[in-house]
């Protein structure tokens, strides 16, 4: 039942850039909650959750020429918003910036249907159950790279080791990936 | 028991620029409600708009504004500007400020102090104007007209009991000028509006009553309508130009507009305009203002 | 909760979930790889977090696109204590800013590196310098464009002057303590660190007063090359290095501001524009 917006997102930026501050707005509503539930996953400090928003908005008015009309505004503003984040908290070391691997779903949490399993899953299909089996360090870079979208030499600042570190664990966690696939999975009914 | 006191009066006022004489003798009072100030250039509506603003003062004769005299001292003088809106002539606008930043700059001068207030006050007049949407756009990017806007923005902040207009339509569209025309209007309720116009179309849009100004005296100050019955009788719509007309020009359906002078033969008496009434009034001081389609 | 082929959309429930940090992160992952692409379930995120939240983070936004970030000298100040308003007022004065800081502050320092380089002879630049800094720093403080917003600014009823003398006081304090500071690293006399006070004190009242009738730039201009005229003069001439700041001098400087302020004072008593001195 979802109709087509009215107005394209990539339009609205080419507004903003052309000064319209309605437009800016517009584009906040779209994408502004999205943003703040994203970030707020990786980061339990709901202030610095809601500056990061700020700042990537206002970078959104002053530099919106700079959107190739061709992407995603979505993803754009993700990734402004998600390397505004770990710059700003490269120095706590209490901040939680990646999601817990080890909270396994229990009965007690409401499990998506089976139906919705399937559709979820199309992403990672039988990857899932490789993914949770993978070792810490190699699920941090797996998690950096592949997930949030950070390049291997950001993600080496994030995670304080070497890019040639980050390469390494990313190919070996492939490896052991694939190598979770051709094994016979136990307990898997 | 107070004498009730208008809120503009000018007794007298005279203002002199070296050997000329910008205003003579002016006496005028105003109260709430839109006055228009008409004249050619030069005829003294840029200086005494001034002068009502507390921009300069006057030579001669006597200034009461809010029924102060602002020449007594600043602390008079203070009191009137903080019920004073102001639009200047000429206005710069420092290019690398927003929109926003502009008018609160201006408010904090009219000491709105709690920024609160303030911010709200700033989008409120923005608001009025019609560039909400601008308010984050810095002024160099923004047109001629909207720049205007910007500038009638500031003067409504605090919805000032005084408001002083000098040419508040140049580089309006007409959509623009029916927005002024509203808003406008809305503040003659409450507030005593003074503004000069060039254009005497705009007259009869924006104003109830009408001060014609030429060679620094006043001519006329009354209703607008009156001002155009004294133009009945003097104006026809005749096949030929007349003789001694004071102006005439062909109209589209191919007769001619003839104003004052003696009727040529066979002219119909035609409904005077503003504009007829106007270069009636001033004879050969008055300048063409409106070009016939 | 298929409607369509090929169109699926989150359960609300699901999402409450992934917004309550319950999800593992492989489902996690998945519901944000699907959301990130869908508006739908992104409309449906918006209902769920709450509204102060959003409203807030609005309010900064606005903020921050409708007031350009104030240069970095005023957030100092700000967080020193200047008052809110003042700061407004002060944020659009050019000589506050950064830049115009640093380059006083180098000019200073190469004059001051002179003297003391050359042991206390080459004394013209740091005379020269230390009283110009802040006659400069107060013109150019008079704002982009002189007569911008001057007829607001004088039927305003914060007053012309007081915002004059508010911005000359701001310069002033901007300027004369990292002067003084410099001032000790001269060589000379002991009195010679604070001579250049004199100076300095006697042409900025001269500056105001003369930009009353001329205009900053060109009061500027004027006090420039007269006081250029003053000290490469003395050194041509030859007069002793700190003969520009002696006590025979001073006095001349002190009459100079009494006889400026006094001009300043009548000019406040004429009628030329109601409550205006400068």
């Amino acid at each position: 039942m979802s109709t087509a917006p009215i107005v394209a997102d990539a339009a609205l930026v080419a507004a903003v850039a052309d000064g319209d501050s309605g437009a800016l707005r517009e584009l906040y509503q779209r994408h502004g909650a999205w943003l703040h539930a994203r970030l707020l996953r990786r980061c339990n400090d709901s202030e610095v959750v809601v500056e990061v928003v700020q700042d990537t908005f206002v970078v959104l008015w002053k530099d919106a020429r700079r959107f190739r009309q061709d992407g995603e505004v979505g993803a754009w503003l993700w990734g402004i918003a998600f390397r505004r984040m770990v710059s700003r908290l490269r120095s706590r070391r209490d901040v939680v910036l990646i999601p817990e691997w080890d909270v396994l779903p229990t009965l007690q949490q409401v499990m998506p249907s089976a139906e919705d399993q399937v559709l979820l899953g199309v992403e990672y299909g039988d990857l899932a159950a490789g993914l949770r089996r993978l070792s810490p360090e190699f699920r941090s870079v797996v998690q950096a790279v592949v997930l949030d979208g950070l390049t291997t030499k950001e993600a080496g600042r994030l995670l304080g080791v070497r890019e040639n570190t980050v390469k390494t664990r990313l190919h070996r966690a492939k490896a052991q990936l694939r190598a979770t696939l051709t094994e016979p999975q136990e307990g898997w009914r | 028991m107070s004498v009730p006191t208008s809120t503009v009066e000018l007794a007298g006022v005279g203002k002199r620029y070296g050997r000329t004489r910008a205003l003579v003798d002016v006496d005028l009072a105003f109260d709430r409600g839109v006055t228009g100030l008409l004249g050619p250039n030069g005829a003294g509506k840029t200086t005494l708009l001034r002068i009502v603003a507390t921009s300069i003062a006057a030579d001669s004769g006597e200034v009461r504004l809010l029924g102060r005299d602002p020449h007594r001292s600043h602390a008079d003088v203070t009191t009137v500007r903080r019920e004073l809106g102001y639009l200047p002539q000429e206005l710069g606008y420092p290019s690398d400020m927003t929109a926003f930043g502009f008018v609160e700059y201006v408010a904090v001068l009219k000491e709105w102090n709690d920024r609160e207030r303030r911010s709200q006050e700033v989008r409120r007049v923005l608001e009025a104007v019609g560039l909400a949407d601008q308010a984050p756009v810095r002024i160099r990017r923004l047109s001629g007209g909207q720049r205007r806007r910007v500038g009638l923005a500031q003067a409504l902040l605090g919805d000032p009991k005084l408001v002083v207009l000098d040419e508040p339509t140049a580089g309006l569209d007409p959509a623009q000028r029916a927005d002024l025309r509203r808003t406008l209007s809305a503040l003659g309720h409450r507030s005593t509006v003074l503004l000069s116009i060039h254009q005497t179309e705009d007259v009869a849009a924006l104003c109830e009553r009408v001060v014609v100004l030429a060679g620094g005296t006043v001519r006329f100050d009354g209703a607008v309508t009156d001002l155009v019955a004294t133009a009945v009788g003097r104006v026809w719509l005749a096949d030929e130009p007349g003789d001694d007309a004071l102006v005439s020009w062909r109209t589209g359906t191919g007769r001619h507009h003839v104003v004052g002078g003696r009727p040529p033969a066979g002219a119909d008496p035609a409904e005077p305009t503003l504009e007829d009434a106007y270069l009636l009034m001033l004879g050969p001081d008055a300048q063409r203002v409106h070009t016939p389609s | 909760m298929t409607t369509r082929t090929g169109e699926w959309h989150a359960d609300p429930a699901l999402l409450s979930r992934y917004l309550a940090g319950d999800l593992d992160a492989v489902t996690g992952a998945s519901v944000e790889q699907h959301v990130s692409r869908c508006e739908t379930c992104r409309a449906t995120v918006g209902r769920l977090l709450e509204p102060q939240l959003l409203e807030r983070t609005w309010a900064g936004i606005r903020d921050g696109v409708e007031r350009p970030t104030p240069p970095y000298p005023m957030r100092v100040a700000r967080r020193l204590g200047l008052p809110e308003p003042t700061a407004v007022l002060l944020a659009s004065a050019a000589s506050l800013r950064g830049a115009w800081l640093v380059g006083a502050f180098l000019s200073l320092s190469f004059a001051t590196l002179a003297a003391y380089a050359s042991g206390g002879t080459a004394l013209a630049p740091f005379l020269l310098a230390a009283p110009l800094a802040p006659v400069l720093g107060v013109a150019a403080a008079y704002g982009p464009r002189q007569d911008s917003l001057e007829a607001l600014i004088v039927t305003a009823p914060y007053g012309r002057t007081r915002l004059i003398l508010l911005r000359t006081l701001a310069v002033l304090v901007s300027v004369l303590p990292v002067t003084a500071l410099l001032g000790l690293a001269v060589p000379g006399p002991a009195w010679l660190a604070a001579a250049w006070l004199g100076p300095a004190l006697a042409l900025v009242p001269v500056l105001l007063a003369l930009a009353g009738f001329v205009g900053p730039r060109f009061a500027a201009t004027v006090v420039s090359l007269v006081w250029s005229g003053v000290v490469l003069g003395a050194t041509w001439a030859p007069l002793a290095p700190t003969w520009p700041v002696e006590a025979a001098q001073q006095g001349v400087y002190v009459g100079l501001a009494v006889a400026a302020c006094a001009v300043i004072a009548l000019r406040a008593g004429t009628d030329r524009q109601p409550g205006v001195a400068l």
